[in-house]
Formats: C-alpha cells, sequence, structure tokens
C-alpha cells in the first residue's frame, strides 16, 4: 500500500444511487501519487460513475473525495478542474465543428486571457498568447502523433476515431493537470494503435512527471503492461485491489468476468 | 360574486382548458415519437375550424339541414382533412429532416404555419376576416339548483372530456399506442423489434392532428367565431402548455393546458382592470413556473449517457 | 474540401465579386417594373446556386479572408457609394437603413443564439425595448445620440428578468421562457395606455451638435434626402457592431461561447463557468439588439406595438439561421434579402409571406447549412504561427 504522505487521492464510502439502481456502493479506494492506476470490472459495475461522481457531474450520494488535502466532495465541475484533475469521456466528446487547436484550447480555459482588453480592444497580447498557445499545443500533439500536430487546424470532424481520441486526451493533458482521467481511450482502436497510445502516454508521464492516471479499461493486455495497480469493480463494490497479476488470480474476480460455474481453477 | 358568474367563468375556463389541452396532447405526442416541436398546430387547429366551416356551408347548400346530421358530417369532414394534412406533413416534410438540426425543424414547422394561415387567407373566400360560425347545438338552458347551465356547453364539454379520455386509453390501452410510446422511449429498439417506425410516425400526427380538429370544431362552436389568425395565439399556448406540464408526457399537457385556461380566468376575474390583463399574467407565470421547475411539472426522465 | 488558409491567393475573386454585387444591388433597387424584378431574381439565385456548385463562392471567401483589411475599406466605401447614387431617393436611402437595424439586432442575436447556443424568441421585444426607451426618454433635455446606447441598456437590464429561467432551462424550454415574454410585452404595450396603447408614442427626431437629421440638406449641387442621415449613421454603428461581433469570435471570448454551446457537460470539467457565459452572451446580445431599437425608433420618428411582435422575432431568427448560424456574412445577406425583396415585389404584396414561407422551407430542406455557412475559426486572417 501507499504511504499517506504519498496519497493523492482518498475516496471514502462513496455511494452513488440513481433512483433505485445503486451505481456505487461504499466504495473505498487510495490513488498514490504518481501512479498509474487501473479500474476494471464488467459493464455497468460503476467504473465510469466513479468518474462523474469525481468530477462533479452528479453529486455523490454519501462518502467523500479527499484530493490532495482537498475535500472535493461535490465540488462543481469547474472546481475540480481548477484543483488540477482532468478527464477523457467514455463516449468520444470532442467539438467536431471545431478545429484539432480549438477544441484543446477549450481544454486550455483556465489558462487563456479572457478579459475584454485583451481580446477585444487591444489584441497584441491577444495575439501573443495564441502563439505561445499554439506551440504548446503542437509540441503535445507531437508527442501522440507528428502528423496529428500539422493538422492542428483542420475540423476534427475530418479526423479518423483513433485522432478524435488522441485529441481527447491531449485536450485533458494541455492544462497541465496532476490527475488524468481517461475512461476507455482504447474503444475502437486496433492492438497495434492501442500499444501506440498506451507507449504515448507513458512518455508524456515520465516527461511530465507529477502526472497521476487513473484509467478505465476493458483490455486486460494494457492494463497489465501499463498500470502500477489496479482496482476491480462489480455492482459499484469494490472486490479486490492489488496489481494486475494479483488481481486476476483473485477467485472473486473470476467470478465476476466468467460467472461461478466457469471460474478458472489452478 | 353570484354563483350565477362564478358558474359562468367557470364553464368559459373549463372551454378554454379543454381545447388548449386537446391541442397541447397533440404538442406531446408528437414531440414524443419525433423529438420535434410542430409549431404548426395550431393552425392546423384553425384549418380544422374552417374545413369545418366550409362543410356547413356545403351541406346547406346540398339541403342538409338536420343539425345532428351537419354536425356528424362536419366532425367526420375536418378529422378526416386534419388527419390527412398530418399524414402528409409527417412523410414529405418532417420525416425527410430527420437527421437536420432540431432548430432548422422548428423554423420549418413555423414556416408551415405560416404557409397554412396565409392559404386561408387568400384562398378562402374573404379569408381575411373573421367568418360566422353556426351554432348547431340547442342553446337552451337547464336548471340545477340555483344555477342553469346551457346544454350545448354540457354537451361539448362532455365531447372533449370523452375525447381526451379516449385518446388517453389509445396511448395506453391499445396495441398502436404501445407502439407510439415504444418509439417515443427508444426509436432504434422499437424499429429492432419490428415496429414500423414510418407508420407509427404518420399515426400519430394523424391522431394529434385528428384531436385539434375537434378542438377547432369545439372552439367555433362555443365563440361562434373563426378567423384566420386565432391558431398562432392558441399554437404558443397549447406549447406552453405542454412544456410547462413537462413534454412527452399525456397527462402533463392535460394538466398545463388546465393550468393555463386557470391562469387566464383567474387573471381575468381578480387583476384590476381584468381581460386586458390575462394573457400577460398568465404569460408571466408560466416564466416562473419554468424557472421553478425548468423541466416542467411533471418531468420525463430523459438524460444524457455521460 | 477547400483547404483555408492559402496565404498567397490573389485579391481578384473577391474583388469581381464585390463588383458584382454592388452592381446587382444598385440594379435591383432601381429597376421598377415587376417582370424585370422576377428576372433579376431569378437570375440571382440560379447564379449564387451555380456559384457555389463549383466551390465559387468559398473561393471568394478565402480571397476576402486573405486580404480582409483591404476588402472591408472597399466595402465600405462600395456601399456608400452605392447609398451616393440614391442621395435623393427617400424610400431607397430608407429601405437601406432599415435592413442596417435587422443587421445590427440579427448581430446581437447571434451572440446569443449562433455563438453560446441561447434560443431566444424575444429578438423583437428587446428591439421594443429600445425604440420605448428612446420615445420615453427622448423630451429634449438628453441629446438623442445618447439615446442609443440608453435604448441599449434598458434591453440589457429588462432582458436580465429572463436570465433565471433562461440559465436553467435548455432548447425547447429556453423557447418558450422568450416566446411567452414577447408575447407578454406587446400585449402589455397594447393594453397599458401610459405607453400610447395601441396607437403608440411620437419619437423626438434626431439631432447632433445642432444638425437636425429630419432635414433634407444639399452637398454642392447635390441634393441629399434626410433618409441619408439615418443611412449614414446606422452604417457607422454597423460597421462598430460587426467589429466588436467579430473580434468576440476571433477570441477566447468567442471559443468559450462555442464551448457553452456545444457541449454543456464536457465544457464544465475544463473550467468552463456556463452560467456566466450564457449571462454574458445574453446581456451584451440584448444590448446590442436595444441600441439597434433605440436607432429604429429614432429613425421612424414613432413607435407602436405592432413592429415587436412574435412574429417579428421569428424573422429575425430566420435570418440567423438562413443565413448560416453563426456567420456575421451571412446575416447581411440575409437582413438584405429578407428587407428588399418584399419591398420589390409590390406586385405580390398580398402573397410574400406565404411566398417567404415557402422560399424558407426549401432553402431548409435542400441547403440547411444556411445561404454563407460559418467558416471554422481564424484568429487573424492570412495568420499562420
Amino acid at each position: 500500500m501507499t504511504s499517506t504522505a504519498q496519497v493523492l487521492l482518498s475516496c471514502r464510502q462513496v455511494s452513488k444511487r440513481f433512483g433505485g439502481v445503486v451505481a456505487l456502493d461504499h466504495l473505498d479506494l487510495e490513488i498514490g501519487r504518481r501512479e498509474f492506476f487501473g479500474m476494471i470490472g464488467p459493464n455497468g459495475s460503476g467504473k465510469t460513475t466513479f468518474f462523474n461522481t469525481l468530477t462533479g457531474i452528479f453529486p455523490l450520494t454519501s462518502g467523500s473525495f479527499i484530493y490532495d488535502n482537498q475535500d472535493l466532495t461535490n465540488a462543481s465541475p469547474q472546481q475540480v478542474c481548477r484543483a488540477g484533475i482532468s478527464r477523457t469521456f467514455q463516449r468520444s466528446r470532442v467539438c467536431l465543428g471545431l478545429s484539432i487547436f480549438d477544441n484543446l484550447m477549450i481544454g486550455n480555459h483556465i489558462s487563456l486571457d479572457r478579459g475584454i482588453w485583451s481580446n477585444l480592444i487591444n489584441r497584441s497580447a491577444l495575439y501573443h498568447q495564441i502563439d505561445e498557445m499554439a506551440e504548446r499545443a503542437r509540441l503535445l500533439l507531437k508527442t501522440f502523433d507528428p502528423k496529428l500536430a500539422g493538422r492542428m487546424y483542420e475540423l476534427v470532424s475530418n479526423q479518423p476515431m483513433i485522432d478524435r481520441r488522441r485529441i481527447e486526451i491531449c485536450r485533458a493533458l494541455i492544462s497541465g493537470p496532476r490527475l488524468l482521467l481517461l475512461d476507455e481511450p482504447s474503444a475502437g482502436m486496433t492492438d497495434r494503435e492501442m500499444r501506440e497510445l498506451m507507449n504515448n502516454l507513458l512518455e508524456v508521464k515520465a516527461r511530465i512527471g507529477d502526472l497521476t492516471i487513473i484509467l478505465i479499461e476493458h483490455e486486460m493486455k494494457i492494463i497489465e503492461r501499463v498500470t502500477d495497480r489496479c482496482a476491480v469493480l462489480n455492482f459499484g463494490r469494490k472486490i479486490c485491489e492489488g496489481t494486475y497479476s494479483s488481481v486476476v488470480e483473485n477467485s472473486d474476480v473470476q467470478e465476476a468476468y466468467l460467472g461461478s460455474k466457469n471460474a478458472r481453477r489452478r | 360574486m353570484s354563483s350565477d358568474i362564478l358558474v359562468q367563468y367557470l364553464v368559459s375556463g373549463l372551454m378554454l382548458a379543454m381545447i388548449y389541452a386537446l391541442v397541447a396532447v397533440g404538442f406531446t405526442l408528437f414531440f414524443g415519437v419525433l423529438d420535434i416541436i410542430h409549431f404548426a398546430h395550431g393552425d392546423v387547429f384553425m384549418v380544422g375550424a374552417f374545413v369545418a366551416l366550409a362543410s356547413f356551408l356545403s351541406l346547406s347548400a346540398a339541403g342538409v339541414s338536420v343539425p345532428v346530421v351537419q354536425l356528424l358530417l362536419m366532425t367526420v369532414a375536418s378529422i378526416a382533412a386534419l388527419a390527412l394534412l398530418g399524414i402528409l406533413t409527417a412523410r414529405y416534410l418532417v420525416l425527410p429532416m430527420k437527421g437536420a438540426p432540431a432548430l432548422n425543424v422548428l423554423l420549418m414547422t413555423m414556416m408551415l404555419g405560416t404557409i397554412l394561415r396565409e392559404s386561408v387567407r387568400l384562398f378562402y373566400p374573404e379569408g381575411a376576416n373573421p367568418k360566422a360560425f353556426p351554432s348547431l347545438l340547442p342553446t337552451n338552458s337547464i336548471e340545477i339548483g340555483e344555477i342553469s347551465l346551457r346544454v350545448d356547453n354540457i354537451i361539448m364539454l362532455g365531447f372533449g372530456a370523452a375525447t381526451i379520455i379516449c385518446v388517453s386509453l389509445l396511448i395506453n390501452r391499445t396495441r398502436l399506442g404501445l407502439a407510439i410510446r415504444a418509439v417515443a422511449q427508444d426509436e432504434e429498439t422499437a424499429k429492432t423489434m419490428g415496429i414500423n417506425y414510418t407508420l407509427v410516425v404518420m399515426l400519430t400526427f394523424a391522431v394529434g392532428s385528428g384531436l385539434a380538429a375537434i378542438a377547432g370544431l369545439i372552439s367555433g362552436l362555443y365563440y361562434n367565431e373563426i378567423n384566420f389568425s386565432m391558431g398562432l395565439l392558441l399554437g404558443v399556448i397549447g406549447f406552453s402548455a405542454a412544456i410547462t406540464g413537462g413534454l412527452g408526457n399525456i397527462y402533463g399537457a392535460i394538466l398545463g393546458g388546465i393550468l393555463f385556461a386557470g391562469l387566464q380566468t383567474i387573471g381575468a376575474v381578480a387583476l384590476p382592470f381584468g381581460s386586458a390583463y390575462k394573457d400577460v399574467f398568465a404569460f408571466a407565470v408560466v416564466i416562473i413556473i419554468m424557472t421553478w421547475r425548468p423541466t416542467g411539472l411533471i418531468s420525463t426522465l430523459s438524460s444524457e449517457r455521460v | 474540401m477547400s483547404r483555408f488558409f492559402h496565404r498567397k491567393l490573389s485579391v481578384l475573386p473577391s474583388i469581381i465579386a464585390l463588383v458584382v454585387a454592388m452592381a446587382y444591388l444598385a440594379l435591383i433597387l432601381h429597376v421598377e417594373t415587376q417582370s424585370m424584378i422576377i428576372a433579376l431574381l431569378t437570375g440571382g439565385a440560379i447564379s449564387f446556386f451555380l456559384a457555389s456548385r463549383f466551390d465559387l463562392v468559398s473561393m471568394v471567401r478565402q480571397s476576402y479572408s486573405a486580404h480582409e483589411r483591404v476588402m472591408d475599406i472597399l466595402t465600405a466605401l462600395a456601399v456608400v457609394a452605392v447609398s451616393a447614387v440614391y442621395h435623393e431617393n427617400s424610400f431607397v436611402l430608407f429601405m437601406m437603413a432599415t435592413v442596417l437595424v435587422y443587421v445590427i439586432a440579427c448581430l446581437g442575436l447571434n451572440l446569443q443564439f449562433g455563438y453560446a447556443g441561447m434560443l431566444n424568441f424575444a429578438g423583437a421585444a428587446m428591439l421594443g425595448v429600445g425604440g420605448y426607451t428612446a420615445a420615453l426618454l427622448g423630451n429634449g433635455q438628453i441629446q438623442t445620440i445618447f439615446l442609443l446606447p440608453l435604448g441599449g441598456l434598458a434591453a440589457t437590464i429588462i432582458g436580465s428578468i429572463l436570465l433565471p429561467p433562461m440559465l436553467r432551462t435548455h432548447g425547447h424550454y429556453s423557447a418558450v421562457i422568450t416566446i411567452a415574454f414577447n408575447l407578454l410585452f406587446t400585449t402589455f404595450l397594447e393594453v397599458y395606455s401610459g405607453f400610447g396603447g395601441t396607437q403608440g408614442l411620437p419619437v423626438v427626431s434626431m439631432s447632433l451638435f445642432n444638425f437636425n437629421f429630419n432635414e433634407d440638406w444639399q452637398l454642392g449641387s447635390f441634393q441629399i434626402a434626410f433618409y441619408a442621415n439615418y443611412f449614414l449613421l446606422g452604417f457607422v454603428l454597423t460597421i462598430i457592431v460587426m467589429t466588436v461581433v467579430r473580434r468576440i469570435e476571433r477570441s477566447w471570448i468567442g471559443l468559450s461561447f462555442d464551448a457553452v454551446r456545444l457541449d454543456e457537460i464536457s465544457s464544465p470539467c475544463f473550467g468552463v463557468d456556463i452560467a456566466l457565459w450564457k449571462a454574458i452572451a445574453f446581456m451584451s446580445g440584448n444590448f446590442i439588439i436595444g441600441l439597434a431599437g433605440a436607432f429604429y425608433a429614432l429613425m421612424l420618428g414613432y413607435i407602436a406595438p405592432t413592429n415587436f411582435s412574435f412574429s417579428d422575432s421569428l424573422i429575425l431568427v430566420t435570418i440567423i439561421i438562413l443565413g448560416g448560424l453563426g456567420s456575421i456574412w451571412g446575416i447581411v445577406l440575409t437582413a438584405a434579402i429578407v428587407i428588399i425583396l418584399p419591398e420589390k415585389l409590390q406586385a405580390i404584396q398580398e402573397y410574400r409571406f406565404l411566398l417567404y414561407a415557402v422560399v424558407v422551407t426549401l432553402v431548409l430542406l435542400f441547403r440547411p447549412g444556411g445561404l454563407l455557412p460559418r467558416v471554422p475559426r481564424i484568429y487573424l486572417p492570412g495568420w499562420r504561427p
């Protein structure tokens, strides 16, 4: 386990009900600083709801989120963003009608100077910031795909699905968050694309240093390769936690995925 | 206030409520199956009234003079005409615009309303002037205790209420109603389950427009006058009623209709300089209600998957 | 799809287009015989249709964008030149000034609707607020030029009544609120005798530093009809508003509006304060609309509720959608068409609403993106860091 000094995010007894449906059931979780943490579990086990409640889209029914000694329970999405948490979405949510650069700049909203003077009257400061941001965006995109960086002013609607996923991840990274939440980024990708994406992520993480990542994934190969630790959810409850190899041996986990009759026996 | 005047206000309020409810239910049905606001619905109501009038005049000219027969044929004619109009609208204007942004569809239905309105004004003989609508129901009153009620009002209220009940039964107890509800809730799955989407949409438009026909007929009989622009305000009121009640919910639409009529009546009675400001009052309350309950009084549970 | 950012793109296509457009405008304003007008209109429509089919329209737009400073000045001069041709023609000048009123109002509506996605069917009501403010406050004490921003301010203040419901609702529900408000507004004005009721109120005539706007004057040997004064003032206002709105679009402010319009669920996760940006869009949009309303009232010399009904709000919304949501030049083109066309086709005056509705329906079915769809954001024309 991680020592308390190294805990970045502490989730205590986190619960969420939607009417009669229990999406999260007294979840206890601790994520350490700079960890690459995986979250797995069958469909409907509460993983995305976990992200949605953490980022303030839905309020918690009970429980708390303590992030870097700050109580972020039921904070607004804007407050969560300012605290340094950023995310992608399970259903790709990029703005198709805008350029790649514009999409990234939406992600960069808190760093932008939105005052009337520099935007409307004396625009030299604006142009300066645009140049600066364009450079930042280009560098980030280049990490994932140099060709993508070259197409920075094209519309997102003209980009293939895998590039849209990359764009969405870059949008989440551009503001320099310290905690990145990725929701099934590899959905719809081939093996090779997935491997590429994960390499890029590891590269980014190594370069930034103080970056913690929570990754929701269905592809076990990815979890195995990139994560330090992971947690398994089922029906909103955490049924197991640890390194991938230890988790995969757990009979509860096997039962959750395969059903009790088919639980693999060693 | 004497009980007589009270009863008068009550009856006129109920009549309004019913007309609004009939139109509002149409709005909510269209929204349910297609996620559109059919802005021309009010003008469709107006066309129904004119079709009824035109049938009456033709029947009279042809020598048919028994009121019951006239009324029956007028009802059939306007329901049939509007149902046909509804089907054509669905098939050739609304369904082809399925993928378009919702705003474009809204705008197009507004244009359709303008076309209907202007067509009546231009092409119906003397369309620009208000037209007298015959009163075909018995106009005598009956006494219940101290209160006297006009028979025609009772009949119309009864007929309107029966229509609403029938529609409610149609939606909740028949296979067509089930199909409509299925499509309203989840179009993809409904199609996968073998429901003929296009047919259901056309039939929904037919039913909604049929309701407007009845509303138009009742309106003509009650006020004894129709004019080409009566659909616009009514359409907005019907729309407001459907939304205030909660879009997609029939009972919400009925509630919204009753509410709006109630607000107008209360406004007419209670405010100083009363009836002039009744619309101002009613619309102001609608705005306040929407602030308090942004998705309507009876909110329909639909959420976007995040 | 044509690539944008041609740095070396020639200025020729846009100059040719400007000359053709201005010639067409001058011609159409001049011609009186109905058959000629119909021929011109049909010809114009077909040409435009063909031009867009062969990508000529986008070529012109890129050419314009690559040389924007120069083209802006040339266009401004060209418009003034066309108006100068009609220096004695009150009717034409009044019509052109009315087009400007609608352009300014729609630019305000565009901030709310085209950029921030707030559906607003009370645009005409806000015009009315500006107009009635000019009527009520214009009593000879205040310099009439100040009535313009005062009208805008009144519209902002009264419009802010709608902020609580507007911020809490979306889509159709927002629409009801603004429709209800517009109806409420016109009904109130018709009934309340203090503001003139259905007859309306007279409005003081505009004057600036002893120059009376309501008098014809002479420039050398040229007679200038007094509506030219209003046209020129309106032209200056239009340029100012267009510049402001264009700069808004080409800035982080415009990007924030887009974020609000395109995704209200994910944008907050990036720090975008949805309520704040909606409020900014709504209030600044109303200011611009109110400004246009005050100007319109001063030009008309009177004001009455009939000009500010729900149908008029509908026309404003139609202009924005037909021009191309969020497109500034689309607004200019469509406003001109919507105002000038019905006036010229006098023979079919009776049928003009019907024809208008049919044409709009056709455009919606066959060219839903609008006449001049909005182009992807360029922060500075010709820029590439």
